[in-house]
């Protein structure tokens, strides 16, 4: 990889940060004159002199007293000391506390499913490609396209239905309290794995065979190429020939769908948590928008932005890496 | 001035004629293949349904009147029951709700099309800094999280499917932009196009009467995949109650059932019938897609064909095909007719 | 002539397609002979089965889609035709192998050359990774890739096409094989590059000694290197002579109407002969003589009966009922 490539990727990277600071920024101040009302809107029985006195104390609170170009400015400095802000909750914790608390619980569920369905796509996609056309195959393009068509979480509620509900194997609705304090023993492992096991699957069913009909894909295009007759030509082995010509060329198209799959491992599991009662980042911005917390909505959603954009970054240098015409130009 | 407008319309006239001409081909061409045609009826059959949802639906979907109804199993007089709260009649729901899903699909794919085919043209044909600032903004939208900025905006402006609409269409361009962009690269090195730059066409000629019609298969492809795609977004923030709160639609009544307390009183159809809702929908528009896709690449299907007629053939015919391809057949045919001469 | 001496003999290979609308008819019942240390030509349009038949010889067809029948495959007086697949893979590389048309795409584009040319001396000489590095270095100085140490190294991206092409050459040539077949080696390299790379592979066939299968449309090409031609149409030999013999009186129409086609610079006063229309497709082939819609000088015979493929000395053969140039009669 060239050093000037990595740089120039690193100072885009930057740049993007950069807008997507300024629109986050200004979004809660779009039809509004006064940040404070967007805050703290009025409430019915409230007099104009007590809103008045309210909206002063948000702006005092909240530093919107200043020139919109200073705020932008404290704001700025803020984030980069890692200050998100302060939530409207009581006790006006930390957004980035709150963050803190969550994350993991939306990791055990998005990281879980992610490892699930890249390795079994990976080796459904490649049986299929190995097996084209014969039963393996058409099975696999059946149920993707049934899968595609069903929403994760309509399955979702099935699951939780049947496995919750019916059968009682189990719950449907995870308790957040589930551990108290999650210390890597085993017996708080089985605990939480146990809670999200409905999620999880549900999850994943799609993304297995996303992940397979990817694979089965890039393998078989791949197969049609000139180079692999050039290496069985030369007398590679069956073996050699898919293993170092084939697969590291499929892998191409696989990794940037995995780059996608990672900037959205945190925002992707707002709806499954929805259902499943699950405390992480989705049912905490769910509640954010219920009380009208902008700080904390606005906290999460850069978080989440800044989160993409790194794995964009990763995706792009491990592209550039497998893939040595990328550096120069050829393909984006 | 006068002059020039007109013929700027005229250009676009005939670039829409051109761009509009493959479509009648293409349903022939889906109606032709036995996937295509299941999509096609279904899609038929669904936009049917939601012209006439009032005479189809046996009651009224939005009367929550009926209280001594609640909560009653699939019988004659409700063919899926009815709700567990309200006492709405599920079936007459899910006939309406094939109004929305089908209204927020149609009108976002459509938009999607026209933006998607706006920006990747230009930024693919024009170049420079269009090209630069449309995918910028391309990249730019792709970190946002859309789903949490969907709520953000419905806190802002309140909930509507005017709203979702208008979010999905900023979100949804940008891949087809990028779709559209590097096919045009490759047309505007095409020989005819070059050619009509030699002949002093100007930009928007080349652009709206050459290089539109290029593109409109891969845009009519997309536009299929994309209704569907947003036909499943859509339910899911009809789910979280992101939609217009009065109008009955698929992800609301799944919403509905799992709080009404469908799982827990094991009323399952309540949730099936949403979801075999949004499935057919969405199904019928990914099928119309995909066999597009198989129509305009056939490479890829064909090698997976190769198996089945594989199955299927003769070994006598082969061995006859071989056969007549044999030297000593053509010579014993020679020989005979030297004899017949003789 | 005595079979010892004979390289390749191929007698009556055919080749076929089966496809959903009918059964396609590439290669019917050819026979071709390469004497040790020769070059033979095999001259034909596309898409009238060259590339398939050079195939059919690496035993590189896939069945399904192809389906091979083959009366005689020995190269060196080795039968061929039932050799398991992992008994071919020891042979290509070593005593068979093949340069291909498109050097941008016979190329893994990630792999470096060096690392691609290691692979066949380390599959077929055994030697180890530095080994087989030294002898790569060695084979690419050999064809005239200047600074083959560092350009080793280098993608196949980051060399220009007669770089990629000579590659391929010293691939090729890297186990001194029996047998070489170039499938159209320089079609796709401009006319001053396609000389250099043509020259490259004569002086490597002549100073090793090296049986020569050249596939290509173009009779120029063909012109300095091969000894004997083979001229293919739709799936069939029409005519097989001594290079000298076909130069200077062809005896088939399209081998006239191919010769007409190459400019002269000292004929400056006649226009190009030019065949009309092109390749019938192979799944509707017309009755008769397959050249006959486009032949100046068919009859109703032709159209009616193929012509068997018939002596008319001791080295030349030809398929037609009105061979041209024929002593004491003919068409003309």
């Amino acid at each position: 990889m060239q050093k000037s490539y990595l740089i120039k990727r690193i100072l885009y990277a930057i740049f993007i940060f950069f807008v997507v600071m300024v629109l986050n920024f200004f979004i809660p101040r779009i039809g509004v004159d006064d940040p404070a009302e967007r805050y703290y809107p009025p409430q019915g029985n409230m007099t104009d002199v007590e809103y008045d006195i309210i909206k002063q104390v948000t702006r005092e609170q909240y530093g919107f007293d200043v020139s919109n170009l200073q705020q932008f400015l404290n704001y700025a400095k803020g984030l980069f000391q890692g200050d998100l802000g302060t939530s409207f909750r009581p006790g006006n914790p930390k957004v980035s506390d709150l963050i803190a608390e969550r994350l993991p619980w939306t990791l055990v569920l998005s990281v879980t499913n992610l490892l699930i369905s890249l390795f079994i796509g990976l080796m459904i996609g490649t049986i299929a490609a190995w097996r084209r056309g014969r039963w393996q195959d058409t099975l696999l393009l059946n149920m993707s396209t049934i899968s595609t068509a069903l929403p994760a979480f309509f399955l979702a509620l099935i699951l939780s239905f049947y496995f919750g509900f019916e059968l009682e194997l189990f719950p449907a609705y995870t308790n957040p309290n589930m551990v108290s304090g999650f210390d890597w023993s085993w017996e708080a492992v089985k605990v939480v794995m146990y809670n999200a096991a409905l999620p999880i699957i549900s999850m994943s069913i799609g993304g297995i065979i996303g992940y397979g009909q990817g694979t089965r894909n890039a393998v078989i295009a791949v197969t049609n190429e000139d180079f692999i007759l050039t290496a069985r030509a030369k007398g590679l082995s069956r073996n050699q020939v898919i293993f170092k010509h084939t697969l590291r060329n499929a892998m191409l198209p696989i990794v940037t769908s995995l780059g996608m799959s990672i900037s959205g491992l945190i925002g992707g599991a707002v709806i499954i948590e929805q259902i499943f009662n699950w405390n992480g980042m989705g049912t905490l911005f769910l509640e954010a928008n219920n009380t009208n917390d902008y700080p904390l909505m606005m906290g999460i959603m850069l978080f989440m932005s800044a989160f993409a954009i790194v794995a964009n970054l990763v995706t792009e240098l491990c592209y550039s890496l497998l893939d040595p015409r990328v550096t120069v130009g050829e393909k984006r | 001035m006068k002059k020039k407008l007109y013929h700027l319309l005229k250009i676009c006239g005939e670039g829409l004629k051109r761009f509009f001409r493959p479509i009648g081909s293409f349903i022939g061409k889906l109606w032709r293949h036995p996937k295509g045609r299941i999509g096609l009826i279904i899609v038929g059959l669904l936009i049917l349904t939601a012209i006439f949802a009032p005479l189809i639906a046996p009651y009224d979907p939005y009367d929550v009147t009926e209280r001594a109804s609640k909560g009653l199993s699939p019988s004659w007089n409700h063919l899926l029951g009815t709700t567990i709260t309200t006492g709405q009649d599920i079936f007459s729901m899910l006939i309406y709700g094939t109004r929305v899903s089908l209204i927020v699909g149609l009108v976002t794919g459509i938009s999607i099309a026209f933006l998607g085919a706006i920006m990747g043209i230009l930024a693919g044909y024009v170049g420079g800094l269009a090209d630069t600032f449309i995918m910028r903004t391309v990249d730019i939208m792709l970190v946002i999280p859309t789903l949490p900025l969907t709520i953000v905006l419905t806190n802002l402006f309140g909930k509507s499917y005017f709203m979702i609409i208008f979010i999905f269409v900023l979100f949804g361009w940008t891949g087809l932009a990028r779709v559209i962009r590097s096919l045009v690269l490759v047309l505007k090195n095409a020989n005819y196009v070059k050619a009509a730059e030699l002949a002093g066409a100007s930009r928007w000629h080349i652009m709206i009467k050459h290089i539109l019609p290029g593109v409109s298969h891969l845009l009519i492809m997309n536009t299929a995949l994309t209704c569907a795609g947003i036909m499943i977004a859509e339910a899911g923030l009809s789910f979280l109650g992101l939609g217009d709160p009065t109008a009955i639609s698929w992800g609301k009544m799944l919403a509905d059932a799992q709080s009404g307390g469908a799982l827990l009183f094991g009323h399952w159809w309540w949730i099936i019938a949403p979801g075999i809702g949004i499935f057919l929908s969405v199904f019928s528009f990914m099928r119309i897609g995909l066999v597009m896709e198989e129509i305009l690449n056939p490479r890829m299907k064909q090698s997976s064909n190769i198996y089945k007629i594989f199955k299927t053939l003769n070994n006598n015919y082969l061995e006859e095909v071989f056969e007549s391809m044999d030297e000593s057949v053509i010579l014993g045919d020679f020989a005979e007719k030297e004899e017949e001469i003789a | 002539m005595n079979e010892s001496e004979l390289m390749l003999k191929l007698r009556n290979l055919k080749v076929i397609f089966p496809s959903g609308q009918g059964i396609i008819k590439a290669v019917e019942g050819i026979n071709l002979d390469i004497e040790k240390g020769k070059c033979v030509a095999l001259v034909g349009e596309s898409g009238c089965g060259k590339s398939v038949t050079s195939l059919a010889i690496m035993r590189l067809l896939n069945s399904p889609p192809a389906i091979v029948k083959v009366d005689e495959l020995k190269l060196d007086q080795e039968e061929l035709k039932d050799y398991s697949d992992g008994k071919m893979q020891e042979l290509r590389g070593r005593t068979l192998s093949m340069i291909f048309q498109d050097a941008m795409t016979a190329l893994n584009p990630v792999m470096t050359i060096g690392k691609q040319i290691d692979e066949i001396y380390i599959r077929h000489n055994h030697l180890s990774k530095k080994e087989a590095r030294a002898e790569t270095i060695r084979a690419l100085d050999l064809v005239g890739v200047p600074e083959a140490k560092s350009r080793a190294n280098s993608f196949p991206h980051q060399l220009s096409g007669g770089l990629r092409q000579r590659v391929l050459i010293a691939m090729a040539f890297a186990c001194m094989p029996k047998l070489i077949i170039a499938d159209e080696p320089t079609t796709a390299l401009d006319v001053t590059i396609q000389a250099q790379v043509l020259n490259v592979l004569s002086d490597m066939q002549k100073k090793h000694q090296v049986s020569l299968l050249l596939i290509t449309h173009d009779l120029s090409v063909v012109a300095n290197m091969a000894d004997t031609i083979y001229v293919m149409y739709s799936g069939k030999i029409v005519e097989k002579a001594d290079k000298r013999d076909l130069f200077l009186s062809p005896h088939h129409p399209y081998t006239e109407g191919l010769l007409g086609s190459v400019p002269k610079l000292s004929d400056t006063q006649h226009h190009f002969v030019q065949i009309p229309d092109s390749v019938p497709h192979p799944m509707f082939k017309p009755t008769g003589c397959y050249f006959h819609p486009r032949c100046r000088y068919k009859t109703k015979k032709c159209e009616e009966r193929m012509p068997p493929l018939v002596k008319i000395d001791e080295k030349c053969e030809v398929r037609c009922w009105h061979p041209l140039h024929i002593k004491g009669g003919g068409s003309q």
